[in-house]
Order: C-alpha cells, then sequence, then structure tokens
C-alpha cells in the first residue's frame, strides 16, 4: 500500500475497492466540479435503472405465474365444448326430458324420426323388406344400432332374436314392419317379442304393418299394428306418434376399474349396441386378447390388410377371431373401411386397431374392386419394407392355427416362381371331403377368403392394369383370368384356416351361404404341424403325385360315383377314380360329379393338371381327367373313364358366386 | 463536510443497489429461466458435472424408453459431432467407466433422439408412464403422407414429433416412418392452434423445420456418460445428411386433377415404357450412389413427378442433372458395368457436358451437367450434324429429397421456377411433340463448336 502512488491517467470509472484510492479520488473530485456533477447524475441514473430491472423482474415473475395458472383453461374450454357437442338436448331442458318419436310402417315406406330428425327412411322398392329395429340410448336419445331383418326369408329371424338378445337392460328399441316381416318369423322369435310386452308383433301376419316402441325389458311406450285384409293385399299404413322419457346418464352407464382397455370399451358401448357382452356391466368379455406366441414365427412383421365394408358385426366377429389366433401381431393390421361409416371405425377403435377410410369409388363389383386396389396399394405404402401382405375379409372366422399355417409355408412364396398364392381356404374342403389338417395341396384356382399377395406380384403385374372403375368386374373373377394368373397356382390346406360366415353380402344371401358355406370344415386344432411342406414345390408335386397315384386303388368303375357305396367302407386308403375330360377346359363331367359329391359345383375350383383331390369316407380320392390330364398314363387300359351327362336345359346356377 | 457527507451516502447507495442488482440479475436467470423452459441455461456452464439437469432428463429418457420398449436412437446433431470427433475412444470406453460427463452434460436446449416407429409395439400408454415419471410432453401429429397418393384414403393421424421437459432441459423425440424407396421420413413440426407456443423455444430446435428423408441407418450400441444409446453406425453419415435432408412431398392432389383433365395412358405401350423407365432409374439411381454423385430429376422427368407423380408415357427417356463439380471420370465406366453403354458424349467437363447411355427397349437415359454462375445455373446442349452449342438457363436452385415411383431422389426445391424456367407458363398442358433445339423456353443460341474440337465434343456410338 505504502508504494502506490496516484496516477493522473487513472480513470474514475475502473474503481477498486481501497482506502487510499479513494480518498484520493474524493480529493480529487471535490476539486472537479464538472467531474463530481458528472458523478453523480452517473449515480442517479445507476439508481434508476436498478428501479426499471426491479419493475421488470416483478411484471416477468408475475406473468409466469400467471402463465402457469392460465395453462389449464384452453383445454378446459375445448373440453366443454366437446361436452356441448355430445348432447346439445340435455343441456337446454333440465335433466328429465322426453323424446318425441314417430314411427311409420307400411308397404313401401318406413321412417322413424326422434325428436323431427329422420334416423331411418326407406322407401327404396325391391329393398329393406323386413322388420327394421333402431336401439336409441335411453339417457341420450342417440341412435345406438339400425337393423333391418328380412325375416320374409329363412333364419333372419335367428339374426334378429341374437340382436335382440345382445340388446342391453334398459335402452329403447324401435321395430317397424316394411312389406313383409312375418313369413318366416317363427316362434322363438315371436316369444321374444312377447317378452318385450309387444302385443301385435307375437300375432304378427302375412303383410301386417306394425310400429313397436319399448324399452328393453321395461314398459311399451307404444304400438300400432294394421291386419291385412286378403293374402293379395298389405295392411293400411300405420303412423304411431309416442313420447319417450329419459332417464338419467348415471343409469344408462356400467362403471369398469380405469384402465386404457376399459376407456376403449366405454367409448365403444356408449356409442353403439348389439355387441352382447363385451358392454355388459358385469364380467364384460375381454377386448384384448393374448394368444401365444408363435415360435419362430415367419410372418410377424408380413401385414395384415382386413378389407371391411359396413357390417359392423360382421368386422368384430372377425377381429375378435382374428386377434385371439396365434402369432397375430397386432400392429400389423389395417382395417379398410369402404365408405366413411362410424361404426365399423367404432369397432377397429374398439381393439385398439389402425383404420381407413376409402370414399367409395364407382358402384357394384366395381366398387369393391376399387376398395381392394387402393386397400392393397396402401398396406405396401404403411409397410414398404413387406414382401407380403395377408388379405382378409371382414366375413371370415381365423383359425386358431392361421399364421403358424402360414408361417410353415411362407417360404414356398420366396422360393418357388410357379406359385401365384397361398390361401387359407379350400374350395372343396367340406365336412365330409376334407380329413387332414397336415395337407396341403397346389391348385390352378385362386381361392381368395385369406390368402396371401406377393409384393413384386401386385406392384409389378396386378397394380398397373387392375380394372378401371368404370369396368364392372369382380376383382377376384379378374385375378383368377388366365391374363393374370399365367398359368401359377396357390397352395391351399386341406381343411381351411378360414371360414366364410357371411350371409349378407354383394353376392351372398342365406340360401347360397346354406348351400355352399355353411358346412365347410374349418380347423379347430393349435399349432398343427403341416407334412412335407417343400414336397409342395413345382417339381416335388409331381414326384409326390406320381407316388400317390402308384399307391392308389383303382375303383370301381361300373358304380356310380354318386352312390355312397362308390368308395368302400375303408379308412387311409387312397382310391382313384378317372371321369372324361376331352380338353384342358372340358369340365362337364366332373361338374355332375362335384354336383352329386354336394362340393363347389358353380365352377371348376380345386384342380392341379386334371386332378382333383379330397377325402371321401376317411380315404385319399383322387380324380383324374382322362385323357386331357397329364396323370391319364395312369389309368389302367381296361378301365373306360366315367361319363356323367349334364341334366338336360335346366335354369342357370344362382349367378355368380361370391368370394368376396 | 455536507458535500462530503452527501458524496459518501451517494456512493453507498450506489453500492447497496450495484449489490441488489447483482442479486436480482442472479435470480432472473435462474429462476426464471428454469420456469420458461431451457431459455438460458448456457449461463451455467458452471454446473457442469454428473448431476447437469441436461444430463439427468436424458438420464430419465433412457429409463423410460428402455423400459418401455419404445425403439429409440440419438440423432443429437451436437452431440453425435462430440462423438464423432471421440469416436474411437467412444467404442473403445468399458462400460461405466466414465470419469467425467462429457457429451449429456454439454449445454445446449435440446437433446434430440429419433424414433422408428414401425418397431414400436405398444404406442398406448407410453405417454401416461412419461408422465407419471415427471415429463411433461408435447404430442404432434398429422395425416400419413402416405396415403396421399391414393385416391380417397383418410385414415387415424400418425405422431410426427414428442417433445417432453423435464427440469429445465427438453428432449425432442423425431418419429421416423418407414416409406417405400427405403428410406425414413419425418414430418413437418407445424404448432397447431392450441399448443402452448412457449412450451419449449421450438425455433431452436434442429428437426423439424421442414420434413426429412435420411437413409435407414445401421444402428450401434455405445455407453457415453455412463448411459448405454444407440446411435447411428456412421455417426459422420447421418450427421452429412442433416443440413440436405429437407422433403418434399409429391402434388398428389394436383396430380389427380391433372388425371381428370387429361386422362392416364394406360396402353400398353405406355405401361411397358413406364416400366423400363422405372428400371432405368433405378439402375442410375443405385450407380450414382455407389459412385457418391448427387442428381436429380431435370427436364421431361423432373415435369413428370411435378406435374403427375409419374412418368410421362411419352417422354421417351429419362433426364438426370448433375453439377459439374459433382462430375467424376469414372461415370462413364461405372454405367457400362451396369450394362448401360454410352450413346452419346456431347460437350466437355469445362464446357456443356451432356451424356446420354442407352438403356433396355430403347429407353435413353440423358445426364445434364449443369454450371454455376453468379446469378444462375445453366447446362449445355450440342447438335450433333452441324456442331451448333445451345445453352439452356435456370434460376438458381437448391436440391430437396422427394419420393418418386418408390425411390428416394432429389429435385429442385424450387420446381416451380426450374419447371417455368424450362416449360414456361403453360407446363401443365401436356404437348406430345418437342424439339429440344426450340421448345424449351430457356434455350439460347451458345455460338458453334470450332470443327478441330469436334473429334472430342462430338462423340457418338
Amino acid at each position: 500500500m505504502d508504494d502506490w502512488k496516484p496516477s493522473p491517467l487513472i480513470k474514475p470509472c475502473g474503481a477498486r475497492k481501497k482506502r487510499s484510492w479513494y480518498l484520493t479520488w474524493k480529493y480529487k473530485l471535490t476539486n472537479q466540479r464538472a467531474l463530481r456533477r458528472f458523478c453523480q447524475t452517473g449515480a442517479v441514473l445507476f439508481l434508476l435503472v436498478t428501479v426499471i430491472v426491479n419493475i421488470k423482474l416483478i411484471l416477468d415473475t408475475r406473468r409466469a405465474i400467471s402463465e402457469a395458472n392460465e395453462d389449464p383453461e384452453p383445454e378446459k374450454d375445448y373440453d366443454e365444448a366437446l361436452g356441448r357437442l355430445e348432447s346439445p338436448r340435455r343441456r337446454g331442458s333440465g335433466p328429465r326430458r322426453v323424446l318425441d318419436v314417430e314411427v311409420y310402417s307400411s308397404r313401401s315406406k318406413v321412417y322413424v324420426a326422434v325428436d323431427g330428425t329422420t334416423v331411418l327412411e326407406d322407401e327404396a322398392r325391391e329393398q329393406g323388406r323386413g322388420i327394421h329395429v333402431i336401439v336409441l340410448n335411453q339417457a341420450t336419445g342417440h341412435v345406438m344400432a339400425k337393423r333391418v331383418f328380412d325375416t320374409y326369408s329363412p333364419h333372419e329371424d335367428e339374426a334378429m332374436v341374437l340382436f335382440l338378445n345382445m340388446v342391453a337392460p334398459g335402452r329403447v328399441l324401435i321395430c317397424t314392419v316394411k312389406d313383409e316381416g312375418s313369413f318366416h318369423l317363427k316362434d322363438t322369435a315371436k316369444a321374444l317379442l312377447r317378452s318385450l310386452g309387444s302385443q301385435a308383433g307375437p300375432a304378427l301376419g302375412w303383410r301386417d304393418t306394425w310400429a313397436f316402441v319399448g324399452r328393453k325389458g321395461g314398459p311399451v311406450l307404444g304400438e300400432k299394428h294394421s291386419k291385412s285384409p286378403a293374402l293379395s293385399s298389405w295392411g293400411d299404413p300405420v303412423l304411431l306418434k309416442t313420447d319417450v322419457p329419459l332417464s338419467s346418464a348415471e343409469e344408462a352407464e356400467c362403471h369398469w376399474a380405469d384402465t386404457e382397455l376399459n376407456r376403449r370399451r366405454h367409448r365403444f358401448c356408449s356409442k353403439v349396441e348389439g355387441y352382447g357382452s363385451v358392454c355388459s356391466c358385469k364380467d364384460p368379455t375381454p377386448i384384448e386378447f393374448s394368444p401365444d406366441p408363435l415360435p419362430d414365427n415367419k410372418v410377424f412383421n408380413v401385414p395384415v390388410a382386413v378389407i371391411a365394408g359396413n357390417r359392423p358385426n360382421y368386422l368384430y366377429r372377425m377381429l375378435r377371431s382374428l386377434l385371439s389366433a396365434q402369432g397375430v401381431s397386432p400392429q400389423m393390421i389395417t382395417v379398410f373401411i369402404d365408405g366413411y361409416y362410424e361404426e365399423p371405425m367404432d369397432v377397429v377403435a374398439l381393439f385398439g386397431l389402425r383404420g381407413i377410410q376409402h370414399t367409395p369409388i364407382s358402384i357394384k363389383n366395381a366398387r369393391v374392386s376399387q376398395h381392394y386396389k387402393a386397400s392393397l396399394t396402401a398396406t405396401f405404402n404403411l409397410f414398404p419394407e413387406a414382401k407380403f401382405a395377408v388379405v382378409l375379409e371382414e366375413d371370415l372366422d381365423i383359425a386358431v392355427d392361421f399364421f403358424s399355417f402360414l408361417s410353415q409355408s411362407i417360404h414356398l412364396l420366396e422360393e418357388d416362381d410357379s406359385l401365384y398364392c397361398i390361401s387359407a381356404w379350400n374350395d372343396q374342403g367340406y365336412e365330409h371331403t376334407a380329413e387332414d389338417p397336415a395337407l396341403l395341396y397346389r391348385v390352378e384356382t385362386m381361392p381368395g377368403l385369406g390368402w396371401v399377395l406377393r409384393k413384386s406380384l401386385y406392384k409389378e403385374e396386378l397394380e398397373p392394369k387392375w380394372p378401371t372403375p368404370e369396368k364392372l368386374w369382380d376383382w377376384d373373377m379378374w385375378m383368377r383370368m388366365p391374363e393374370q394368373r399365367r398359368g401359377r397356382e396357390c397352395i391351399i390346406p386341406d381343411i381351411s384356416r378360414s371360414y366364410h360366415f357371411g350371409i349378407v353380402g354383394l353376392n351372398m344371401n342365406g340360401y347360397f351361404h346354406e348351400a355352399y358355406f355353411k358346412k365347410h370344415k374349418f380347423n379347430t386344432v393349435p399349432g398343427v404341424q403341416l407334412r412335407n411342406v417343400d414336397s409342395l414345390k413345382k417339381e416335388a408335386y409331381e414326384v409326390e403325385v406320381h407316388r400317390l397315384l402308384s399307391e392308389a386303388e383303382v375303383l370301381d368303375h361300373s358304380k356310380n360315383p354318386c352312390e355312397d357305396s362308390f368308395l368302400p367302407d375303408t379308412e387311409g386308403h387312397t382310391y382313384v377314380a378317372f371321369i372324361r375330360m376331352e380338353k384342358d377346359d372340358d369340365f362337364t363331367t366332373w361338374t355332375q360329379l362335384a354336383k352329386c359329391l354336394h362340393i363347389w359345383d358353380l365352377d371348376v375350383r380345386g384342380n392341379h393338371r386334371g386332378l382333383w383331390r379330397l377325402f371321401r369316407k376317411r380315404n385319399h380320392f383322387l380324380v383324374v381327367g382322362v385323357p386331357a390330364s397329364p396323370y391319364s398314363m395312369k389309368k389302367p387300359p381296361s378301365i373306360t373313364p366315367i361319363f356323367l351327362e349334364p341334366p338336360p336345359k335346366e335354369e342357370g346356377a344362382p349367378g355368380a358366386a361370391e368370394q368376396t | 463536510m455536507s458535500r462530503i457527507n452527501k458524496n459518501v451516502i451517494l456512493a453507498l447507495l450506489t453500492l447497496t443497489s450495484s449489490a441488489f442488482l447483482l442479486f436480482q440479475l442472479y435470480y432472473y436467470k435462474h429462476y426464471l429461466s428454469a420456469k420458461n423452459g431451457a431459455g438460458l441455461s448456457k449461463s451455467k456452464g458452471s454446473r457442469i458435472g454428473f448431476d447437469g439437469t441436461q444430463w439427468r432428463t436424458v438420464k430419465k429418457f433412457i429409463m423410460l424408453t428402455s423400459s418401455q420398449n419404445v425403439p429409440v436412437f440419438l440423432i443429437d446433431p451436437l452431440i453425435l459431432e462430440l462423438i464423432n470427433k471421440n469416436f474411437e475412444k467412444v467404442k473403445n470406453a468399458s462400460h461405466g467407466s466414465a470419469s467425467e460427463c462429457k457429451f449429456f452434460c454439454v449445454p445446449r436446449d435440446f437433446t434430440a433422439f429419433a424414433l422408428q416407429y414401425h418397431l414400436w409395439k405398444n404406442e398406448e400408454g407410453w405417454f401416461r408412464i412419461a408422465e407419471n415419471m415427471g415429463f411433461q410432453c408435447l404430442k404432434i401429429e398429422s395425416k400419413d403422407p402416405r396415403l396421399d397418393g391414393i385416391d380417397s384414403l383418410s385414415g387415424t393421424e400418425i405422431p410426427l414429433h414428442y417433445i417432453c421437459t423435464l427440469a429445465s432441459h427438453a428432449v425432442h423425440l423425431v418419429v421416423f416412418h418407414e416409406r417405400s424407396g427405403n428410406y425414413l421420413w419425418h414430418g413437418h413440426l407445424r404448432l397447431k392452434g392450441h399448443i402452448d407456443r412457449k412450451f419449449v423455444p421450438f425455433r431452436k430446435l434442429q428437426f423439424g423445420r421442414y420434413p426429412g428423408a435420411f437413409d435407414r441407418p445401421e444402428l450401434q450400441q455405445i455407453t457415453i456418460d455412463g448411459l448405454e444409446v444407440l446411435i447411428p453406425k456412421d455417426p459422420m453419415h447421418f450427421l452429412e445428411e442433416i443440413p440436405h435432408s429437407r422433403f418434399i412431398e409429391c402434388r398428389y392432389k394436383e396430380a389427380r386433377a391433372f388425371f381428370q383433365q387429361y386422362l392416364d395412358d394406360n396402353t400398353v405401350e405406355a405401361m411397358a415404357f413406364r416400366k423400363s423407365a422405372k428400371e432405368l432409374l433405378q439402375l442410375a439411381a443405385k450407380t450414382l450412389k455407389k459412385l457418391g454423385v448427387r442428381f436429380w430429376l431435370s427436364s421431361g422427368t423432373c415435369l413428370g413427378w411435378y406435374r403427375q407423380c409419374g412418368i410421362i408415357p411419352y417422354s421417351k427417356d429419362v433426364d438426370l442433372g448433375i453439377f459439374i463439380q459433382d462430375y467424376k471420370s469414372d461415370i462413364i465406366s461405372a454405367f457400362q458395368d451396369a450394362g448401360l453403354p454410352l450413346k452419346h458424349k456431347f460437350g466437355k467437363v469445362e464446357d456443356s457436358l451432356e451424356l446420354s447411355f442407352q438403356g433396355k427397349d430403347d429407353v435413353k437415359l440423358d445426364i445434364f451437367f449443369f454450371y454455376e454462375e453468379t446469378d444462375h445455373m445453366w447446362n449445355g446442349g450440342t447438335q450433333a450434324k452441324t456442331g451448333k452449342k445451345f445453352k439452356y438457363l435456370f434460376p438458381k436452385f437448391t436440391l430437396c429429397w422427394t419420393e418418386f415411383i418408390d425411390m428416394k431422389v432429389r429435385v429442385p426445391c424450387e420446381t416451380i421456377e426450374y419447371i417455368e424456367a424450362n416449360y414456361g407458363k403453360t407446363w401443365k398442358v401436356p404437348v406430345r411433340t418437342w424439339d429440344w433445339k426450340r421448345s424449351p423456353h430457356n434455350v439460347q443460341p451458345n455460338g458453334v463448336w470450332p470443327v478441330s474440337e469436334w473429334d472430342e465434343v462430338i462423340q457418338l456410338y
């Protein structure tokens, strides 16, 4: 400190806290007025800055705090706005309210209006015959389900019973008849209508009109009925107007434990009706299935496209079976819905799957075909690394070993260029013609109904020339055309791994389904080990067929092949029969044989170079077309091929077969 | 004396107030910046260590993702850069032996991770668990661009970005989606109406300003700062991709409108041409990628992409552009090895270079080399018969990725300017007869090659 010397160069701003220096500084300052003034103003300015920073600090802190408080508010507003949208009615006028319901029934028109809003109107010709049923939510008055049961036709009443039983107690039921609804309305259905409290329902007669409003398990709220005066005429139109009191929301809802799954369930159950125990308050059926994983699953990363239309109940049943199949990977599933239908989307959301809606293009078959194209393209876009895609439809049950079956066979598609697809469906695999779950075939036809498509086939061949919207073609018929198939074959199992349960569809009705689909065999055994999969490759299969034919016992060709006694009462034998087949496309005898065997006879399915393979009485039964088939050489010279005469001039088959 | 007192008081006041001021500034920076997110955390450089908020947030985030099987990998440019610099050390480091926090404690606003969406199995419920761990998360969703190309499909929205904050640090999780063409895509981070714009300083995000496209990286597991993370196997390559990753989608809606007006050509010949042109483009892209040469769709191929999201069936060739500075002498031999013989070569590297290769089925591959001037770009043309030179001028452009017939390729980002320079304002109208010397809007005569050079600059095979 002592040796410190004041420097004239020092600047007042470079202050350091040293006493001696301060004194010098002070001394200097007192002698320099101007400088003193300057320092004073400096100090005042400095104080001012402090004040400003302080104020800013206070303001910022307050803003930060108020922001923290404000944050949740917009969300609340949003929720409220949603709430307002959801139930506009209840808000306006107190909790207890009534709905004003109008129901009209007549020969050519039905309609239902709730509070002046038409929720059903059907006056189309030749459509919508039968009993229309609407289910309303008893608390909100929202339409939860809308169905029509053509009870003029057989078995539709069974569907109606099934549906009405699934509706939760307390819901408001509305029924109205269009045209005719009694012809196949059986006693069970009538008893059910009686249990709902209906007077006229159980006594519904030929061409009667009928309108009904009631609560499930509760009082009837209104009913009108008009008898048809004569066989050839209809009952008078009836118009039923009635008030339906609404109940409180608590009564209408279940209280499940708060889990992610139940939140999905709740969203679903408060919106739609007719899905039975999935919405029951006590012990609802699970919506998550944890099937056993598949060891060495080769199809775990293969995308699954589910092609759907507006048949949400079918979709529900289908997805249940799909998600229960061993080795399923839910994140690979995409459901493609043809149209902006809400209910199928609700079903998809219930199971937590991905759903995509498709604006319908064109009409009828062409619409289905465009939907297929968009769905397949989208599938390969969404999973660009996939080499295959599994294509399913909404009206299929999926076997528990569906993915196991594919996992064991999919390498064939990769290794064998002569294959077109792998399908889970055997067209000829009926209860009485299929036997062996471990057996696979090669067939020249494409069965569809649960199949695997190779990406390269789709991208390089099919997609570029897919039928355009103005062509009213069936996509599957188009795929079966020789220009597309180019001689390639499909792998199918003896016992199908899918089951076609749909009885309403574009080309489908109850009769047709009963005749051709109902008795189809469906595998229910898990984990079946397929036998000798590599023998399905092109060359190996020829060796296999030759071996079979050499082993096979030739049947007695003098007997009638339609008779049961054509095959001996043995088990586990292999038999062969030879039928006449002049050219590659001569299926006269085969069609007659298929008809009397009660298998698919509407077109030719399941053949491989003029050979058909099926089971009869637990024996493997081979049919060879002579002389067109290359296997004709196996025919002993003494045998004359069977020839069956087609019946003279009959009505054509009931329309084209649906395979969609 | 009174004057001195006054001065002393004044000085004392100044001292106390400056003390206050300092305290307040300190408080202001720390308390408020903590409240507002990661805002000004850089000032805290002194507290770097294993207890840094960045490190702790990242650690918690990694715990969360590994317990929930969320397939994430690190893509943070800052940290990858550091890892890349010390790559050998990082690879050799044994587990948990880190003595100081060198990577995750570096001051920054965000740590960016990528999520491979197609590998993610249990999306549901993840959010809730993150929030239970103390994260505040923001999810940004949008419609799926992979469905845009298909008429009239509408699906559920897909997640594009997650931003999760904990303490004052934020993790930006970029969702990578698989696209056709074997690449990964991430979306544009667009803030919708109800999103809190002050949630994090969005402007400072490294990803999401534009959609982006990346090669699918191979991954490797490393341990840095005591944390196990997956990173791209080749961090250098990934870092190089970032600045050029901007992706633009094809204009599918306009393309559909175009086809409504002009109908698609679905004749057998048109389909055959599209098929061979696609194969040729795939082969060219593969060959150039192997050489490491950047290219973009040019002329008719670019117009086809922009106007109709496809190949113009009557265009007869595939046109590519390459910057002359990317030219490599082995391009010709590489194409020949790939089965594409040279058809002609016009010009020379210094001037108007153009290469033409013969593909299968009479489809030609034209490669134009682009020269950069101060205010424009140009490529040259040569008439074989007369030796006349032409010049095609373009406004300056940069390159973006796009998806074209199941391939990831580049196009000029400023596509409309590029196309209008080439085809004029009427590019929307299909023109079937095209004269490369007269039809383009941007063609200029450029003199004649001296006859002495013809042997070099006009080579026909």
